[in-house]
């Protein structure tokens, strides 16, 4: 296959050590494993990784192996349900050290948190004896978090040198995807990067995989391209079902609209909690709708957590049918009243610009030339969810914002990785959690930066803070 | 380098300089003398001293070299029982080299925001490893750890510290840091601190960092305006005239911003609720309501739509108020 056409996060996968992105520590502790074994077997015969997925746990072995010389056996998942399976794969493999050619091995069993349940109880005690009794390195990779799966592979994890990956940090992967961008010519806004990287959660497979499923073969890519994930059908779709939502009259109707729904039940929470306000302007509606929407999110989280998902049904009742019933005495309209308030306050005269209800949303459309009036408006509306259409001349804002905490994270991951490495410091000086620091030191620290920074400057430096931080710090 | 923060600074070295709690500490001084000490397990509200009894009895027990012979796991901060059952195995296989006492430390703090199931684990942990490590337990409160462990552990109830104690504790470290603390100043720590030390030195210092060169109540008023987010004050009163978007701006920034948790932005709630200028009866429906949602807190998923529904609920309660 030409390298163009294998699918990105293949093509962008790491081939050496310098390569993989983050996590050094979980990699220096690996290749320090590794080279142990120079003298013979060291006293821990396997190394265990885990960690949350798509965070470069596979790619990391890989590349070791590839930095150093080993041979890699990778065993799959499927191969190893059983104790003899292994024996017949592998029983001669781990017992030699060199391969034919005089290359060492390296045995990767790539996937343990597959190995489950009674069958596989074989499967766990024979890589134990394995374990035991080979000559060379055997590396475990196991993804998720571990209470999913540690009652079942401890076993393992005791013998096992434990090396624990973490989710890759939100400006990583942002700087990865830009990296990509540049390599397939895709000229990407800012903040499209951003919101991929801040739906991936850390994990860098995922939001690859996400840029390849929105940028392949085009030149250039918007953060609503990004928000609808190729997929601008479901913006009618939600608009739809809102609308049908905030507009029913009686517990059937309401239900109907969510039956014809195609829109994740999760999702929707957020974007009727989102709108909500912007419909409701009665108070007593309000606070009613969003009790019902706070019953919502319990009925959903029972329903996960006991795996019986019938108990969803009350979840819909709850954030469909009643939040619908409680409209009474609102007259709120939406966005639109939003936009005008929005435009008032800039304070530009209202013969400047010209508003009306157009099918996507709402037009606001400069009767003049806007010269630097342009910036701020432009912000405004953004931040409404807008978006300039440079071929018509004007803004459309939808009538229904997406979820706000997205943009929001977007705007405050730079505070958020001051505050953790604040509450890290301080919650290893102060023999406190991070919790308790955030609460009960920082806002101390704070205070005590704005009134006096020599003092601030020198406690930063007891608590050995990053530059980053105390320069945070001092901006206030 | 000098330490900087006060509360670590004036944190006591020993059993002898523990302010307070008599009762628990010469218990405790007991089995020091008798180089033995059981399982324990501190409970007690924040700041009262739970951490610096484990850590002052530490030091009196092994000496100066005590940190070798101790470790501190916070379990809010560890993922995982796996991960923690780890780090206990590698610190407790072995008894402590040069020390005459046969048994190590092990500190797990915050213990009550194990699971259950994290718990029992624990439990386990704890009593294969009970011949070379000793582990102390500290939660706020008994009722969250769970009876098999509470079971093995000689339990340790920390009291709030007497108002007494805390004003001479704070008047002891002004008088060390030269700062010029009145009367007036130093009832109003007292007041804000409600028996937690930590709490009340913070403030000192803060308001000691200030520029007037004394403390009095003017000053540590303005440092608690600083210090209680003024946003969650904020918030509340947004939300009660009915400005129910901008409240919820402000909630975003305080979930995403200050990486506050759910529960401890409705603490502040509520603290800030007992110090509104209201009917004392319409005092006791806003306490309902937040009690109400910080139970949901636990039951739902989504901090920000739980907090969400306590602002609308506010922004109603606002309305007939003004009726
Ligand atoms: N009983 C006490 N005696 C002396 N100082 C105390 C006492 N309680 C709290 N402090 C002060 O407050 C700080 C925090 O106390 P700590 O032991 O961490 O409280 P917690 O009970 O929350 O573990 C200490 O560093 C110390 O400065
Ligand atoms: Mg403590």
């Amino acid at each position: 296959m030409r390298d163009e056409e294998r699918p990105w996060s293949e093509r962008f996968r790491p081939r050496t050590l310098r390569e993989v992105v983050d996590n050094r520590e979980a990699l220096r502790r690996f290749l320090a494993w590794v080279r142990s074994w120079r003298g013979g077997p060291p006293r821990r015969r396997s190394a265990f990784l885990y960690g949350p997925p798509g965070v470069g746990k596979t790619s990391a072995v890989e590349a070791v192996a590839n930095d150093l010389g080993f041979d890699l056996i990778e065993v799959n998942a499927s191969d190893y349900r059983t104790a003899k399976r292994i024996e017949t794969i592998l029983g001669r493999a781990s017992s030699q050290i060199r391969t034919l050619f005089g290359r060492r091995r390296m045995i990767l069993f790539d996937e343990v948190e597959g190995l489950s349940g009674q069958e596989d109880r074989g499967g766990v005690g024979a890589i134990l004896s394995l374990i035991r009794g080979t000559a060379s390195p055997i590396v475990l990779v196991a993804t998720g978090s571990p209470e999913m799966w540690e009652d079942r592979l401890s076993p393992l994890m005791r013998v096992s040198e434990l090396i624990e990956f973490r989710p890759i940090p939100f400006q990583d992967v942002v700087e990865r995807l830009r990296e990509i961008c540049r390599e397939v010519g895709v000229e990407a806004e800012e903040e499209a990067l951003e919101l991929i990287a801040e739906r991936s959660n850390g994990d860098l497979r995922s939001a690859v995989n996400d840029l390849e499923a929105v940028a392949r073969g085009r030149g250039t890519l918007t953060w609503e391209d990004v928000y609808w994930l190729g997929d601008r059908d479901r913006k009618g779709e939600i608009s739809e079902v809102l609308r049908g939502i905030f507009s029913s009259k009686s517990f059937d109707e309401a239900r109907e609209v969510l039956r014809e729904s195609p829109i994740r039940y999760e999702e929707l929470l957020e974007w009727i909690y989102e709108n909500l306000p912007y419909f409701y302007d009665d108070p007593q509606d309000l606070a009613e709708a969003m009790d019902a929407l706070s019953r919502a999110d319990i009925y959903e989280r029972r329903a996960r957590e006991t795996q019986e998902y019938r108990l969803l049904k009350y979840m819909f009742d709850a954030m469909v049918a009643e939040v619908a019933l409680a409209r009474k005495g609102s007259r709120g309209r939406g966005l639109i009243q939003e936009v005008r308030r929005a435009l008032l306050s800039l304070g530009l005269p209202p013969s400047d610009l010209l508003i009306r209800e157009g099918r996507e949303g709402v037009i606001v459309k400069p009767t003049r030339w806007m010269g630097k009036d342009w910036q701020p408006l432009n912000s405004l509306l953004r931040e409404l969810g807008g978006r300039w259409i440079r071929e018509e001349g004007c803004w459309v804002v939808p009538y229904f914002r997406p979820p706000g905490r997205i943009r929001h994270l977007r705007r405050s991951w730079w505070s958020r990785r001051r505050l953790e490495d604040l509450a890290r410091r301080v919650g290893e000086k102060c023999h406190v959690s991070t919790r308790t620091a955030l609460r009960e030191f920082i806002p101390y620290i704070r205070a005590i930066f704005k009134e006096n920074r020599r003092l601030g400057v020198s406690i930063a430096r007891w608590l050995e803070l990053e530059e980053d931080t105390i320069r945070w710090l001092m901006e206030g | 380098m000098s330490i900087e923060l006060w509360t670590e600074k004036y944190r006591p070295r020993t059993l002898d300089e523990v302010v307070d709690h008599e009762e628990v500490i010469s218990r405790l001084k007991r089995f020091v003398e008798e180089r033995n000490i059981p399982h324990l397990l501190f409970v007690g509200p924040a700041g009262v001293g739970k951490t610096t009894t484990i850590l002052a009895l530490a030091q009196d027990l092994y000496g100066p070299g005590y940190m070798n012979f101790i470790l501190e796991l916070n379990a809010s901060d560890e993922r995982g029982i796996n991960v923690i059952r780890e780090k206990v195995k590698f610190f407790a296989r072995t008894a402590p080299m040069r020390s005459e006492v046969p048994f190590k430390i092990l500190i797990m703090d915050e213990a009550d925001s194990l699971t259950a199931a994290a718990q029992h684990a624990l439990r386990r942990t704890m009593e294969r490893y009970t011949k070379t490590c000793r582990f102390c337990l500290i939660g706020n409160y008994s009722e969250n750890i769970i009876e098999p462990i509470q079971s093995r552990c000689s339990v340790f109830r920390f009291g709030h510290l007497s108002e007494r104690d805390i004003r001479e504790r704070i008047r002891y470290i002004a008088n060390c840091e030269g700062v010029k603390l009145l009367e007036s100043g130093l009832d109003a720590i007292l007041e804000a601190s409600r028996g937690d030390l930590r709490k009340a030195i913070n403030i000192l210092q803060t308001a000691a960092a200030s520029k007037g060169g004394y403390v009095d109540e003017d000053v540590v008023f303005s440092v608690l305006g600083r210090v209680s987010p003024k946003e969650v004050r904020q918030m509340l009163l947004l939300s009660l005239e009915g400005r129910f978007l901008e409240a919820r701006e402000a909630l975003r920034r305080l979930l995403l911003e200050e990486g506050l948790a759910g529960e401890d932005i409705l603490r502040q709630i509520y603290s800030q609720v007992l110090r509104l200028q209201i009917p004392e009866s319409w005092k006791v429906r806003l306490s309902e309501m937040i009690g109400e949602i910080d139970y949901r807190l636990t039951q739902g998923a989504r901090p920000e739509i739980q907090l969400g529904a306590l602002l609308a609920k506010l922004a109603l309660a606002g309305e007939e108020m003004r009726r």
